[in-house]
This record gives C-alpha cells, structure tokens and sequence, in this order.
C-alpha cells in the first residue's frame, strides 16, 4: 500500500509508528509505503530530502544525519535500499535501485585507530551520540538512467556516470563512466566505455 | 534466564551469560540459537552491546567472549569452540564470525551426517562438520558490513575489514583489509594508545578502568 510523500503527514494505517518529516519536498504523485522509511532520518536542513515526480520508495532506509540532503529525481524507484547521507547523495531521474542496495556518502566510522576508539565509546550505552568524533563525508553522485543491481554498494565521493550499469553485488569505489556495466568487489568494468 | 523489560521476543538471556555493566541487548531472540552448557559461555564487557538482530549461535562446547564498548550490530557469532573478540571493536549489520565452517576436503558424506543430526534434532543445531578452530579478535578492530571471518582466524588491534569482505587469513594490527580476494590496502598509525582509550572514556564520564 502506498502513500503519498506529503511533508509531516502520518500515513493512514501504517505499521510503524513514525510520521513523514517536515523538512521535506516531495513532486507529484511520489510515493511511499510506510514512515519506517525515515527511522534513522536525522536531517535538520530546511530541505533534508528532495523528491521529484513519479519516484517510488518502499521498504528502504533514508538514513540521513542532521546536515544531510538527499535528491531523488522524476520517476526514480527505490526498492529496499539503504540511503546512508552524511552530507549529499544526489540520485538522478530514471534510476532503477535494487534490493539489498547500500549508498554512503561517508565510512560510518573514523578510520584512524584512536578516532575510532572513541567512537565506540560515544555509540555505546554509556556515551553521548552527539559528541561522536567526525567522519569524513564525500558526496555520492549518481546520473541519470543508472541501474543498480541487487545487494551492490556504492561508497563515498564516487559518481556514476549516465546510464551506467552496477552489477549485483558490485562494491564500487571509484567513479563509473558513462553506459559502462562494472562487477566485482572492487568494481571493475566489463562492458562498454574505454576500458 | 533473564527477561528483559523492553523485548517484543517470549524467551529470556540464559543463565551461563554473563553481562557487565551497562551492556545492552536488544532482543533475547539474539539468544534463540544459543545452545551452550559451558560455564561463563558468554561473557559481555562493561558497555558493550548486541544491537538489533544479532544472533549468538553457539554449540554445547562453544564459549564467546566480547570486550567492553564493543558493538555487534546484526553481526552473527557461530562458535562451537571460542571466539574471542577484543574491547571497542565496531561489527557492522551483516557480518558474521565463525569458528565453524566445512574445510575444503569436507566430504559430502560428512555434510550429508550434520544435515541428518540436525533433522533428528528437536532444536535443528547443525554440527560441525569439520573441527571447529578458534578465532580471535583483537582489540579495536572493525568489522564492514556484511564481511565473514572464517575459521582459525586472528584480526590484529586497530585493523579494518572492508564491507563485503572474506577473511580466510590472519590479519596483521592495523591493517586495511577489503576486496574480493582479500587484500591488504594499507597500514595504519597505531595511534589508539592507552592515553587515548582513557581520554575518550574521560570524556564521556567514564574515567574508571576497563
């Protein structure tokens, strides 16, 4: 059953006990199916998250922090992916999003040893989340037209280039060139471009 | 066995586990697979947690130990003999370490008299098919999403598995780990001193000893 994104609405019979943000925009019939979307959207932006028309989103997780902005375009569809925003994950109009799916813009976690460390303080039951030390966050761009096969990964600053294909499974790192089909951890092109 | 207060699941934490101070356990279904009849079977550190759907599968033999300000976040644990993990490692949704897993030369006989066992089993526990061979976590390692850490196994301090990464080899302190075949990225400063474990407990009042 879906739901129209209208920003602080509670959707008729919805499961979880959430409502649809505020700081929300949202094009005409876009949709999704329950507010358990948004458990773990902390976005505090005058827009945390911006949808186009005709996009589709059911069953996923739009993760953002507090200064986090996530853009949807026209006729995108998400399905059971996870939207991990540190900063800015840009997703273009057409984009078919498989299950299993996971785009960060960030590690989740300082990589230097004593960071991390700390880190594990502050997330634990006795510390305080929002002294967590900071994590480098570098935005996801992704074009439009792009497939994105099920349980693939796409991991911070990386752009992928129109009408690109992302096998499932793949771990991309690195940018992917336009109408090329990468595979593979880490993701490597098998089809098309230059390689 | 203890109930918790806020769980949605009937069954309670069995009695040979043992939690320190201030750890937090989501759900006592994390215990539904838990078989163990060792003393201490598990043992929980000041602080640390098992989040969301982890689960704890452990053998009649199997003993589990985690550090304290440890987080398993939806990490599964397969022990039928140790797995030891450190103090302030981070384990992301998806991963799972195992002592127990078929060796190459298992044989599909062997696979085929687990697979009976199991069927004659009110509980279903598979056994091992190949010995089980203890695996070691080291302190202040990360675990990426949806990696496996195989058997016989030890992660250094300080080391970093990548997302979606197998580990079939030991891994040196510090290391960077990720890809399919594994392989070392780099090296990092070992930097996570005992200076800096007290500073950051320090920081969020908790200046006793781990």
């Amino acid at each position: 059953m879906f739901h129209p994104l209208i920003p602080g609405a509670a959707l008729p019979d919805d499961w979880f006990a959430g409502t649809i943000p505020r700081n929300i925009i949202a094009g005409e019939n876009s949709v999704i199916d329950s507010s358990f979307c948004f458990k773990h959207y902390y976005a505090q932006g005058a827009v945390g998250l911006r949808v186009g028309r005709n996009v589709t989103i059911w069953r996923a997780s739009l993760a953002a922090d507090e200064g986090a902005l996530i853009e949807i375009g026209d006729d995108t569809y998400v399905a059971n992916a996870s939207l991990v925003c540190t900063e800015r994950i840009s997703i273009g109009a057409r984009v078919m999003i498989a299950g299993g799916v996971t785009i960060a813009d960030s590690d989740f976690h300082p990589i230097a040893p004593a960071a991390r460390l700390a880190d594990t303080v502050a997330l634990s039951p006795v510390g305080d989340r929002k002294r967590r030390p900071p994590v480098e966050a570098r935005p996801v761009v992704i074009e439009d037209d792009v497939w994105i096969g099920f349980n693939a990964t796409i991991l911070k600053g990386v752009r992928i280039g129109a009408g690109a294909v992302i096998a499932p499974g793949a771990l991309v790192l690195r940018d992917v060139a336009a109408g090329t089909e990468v595979a593979g951890n880490p993701a490597q092109p098998i089809r098309g471009g230059a390689a | 066995m203890t109930v918790l207060a806020h769980d949605w699941y009937r069954g309670g934490i069995p009695a040979n586990v043992v939690l320190g101070r201030d750890v937090y356990v989501d759900t006592a279904y994390s215990f539904a697979p838990f078989f163990s009849e060792e003393e201490q079977a598990l043992v929980m550190g000041e602080a640390s947690g098992a989040y969301d759907r982890t689960a704890f599968v452990v053998g009649a033999r199997g003993r589990v130990t985690v550090g304290a300000y440890t987080v398993l976040n939806a990490t599964t644990l397969v022990c039928n003999d140790r797995i030891s993990i450190g103090a302030h490692c981070l384990l992301a949704w998806g991963s799972v370490v195992t002592d127990t897993w078929p060796d190459a030369g298992a044989s599909p006989e062997a696979r085929r008299r687990a697979l009976a066992a199991a069927a004659a089993d009110p509980h279903r526990r598979l056994p091992p098919v190949s010995p089980p061979r203890p695996v070691t976590l080291e302190d202040n390692v990360w675990i990426g999403f949806d990696a496996v850490i195989l058997p016989g196994v030890t992660i250094g301090r300080g080391a970093v598995i990548g997302c979606k990464t197998i580990v079939r080899e030991n891994v040196p302190p510090y290391a960077v780990v990720a890809g399919d075949p594994a392989r070392i990225l780099r090296t990092l400063d070992p930097d996570d001193t005992e200076e800096a474990r007290l500073r950051a407990l320090r920081d969020h009042g908790h200046d006793h000893a781990r």
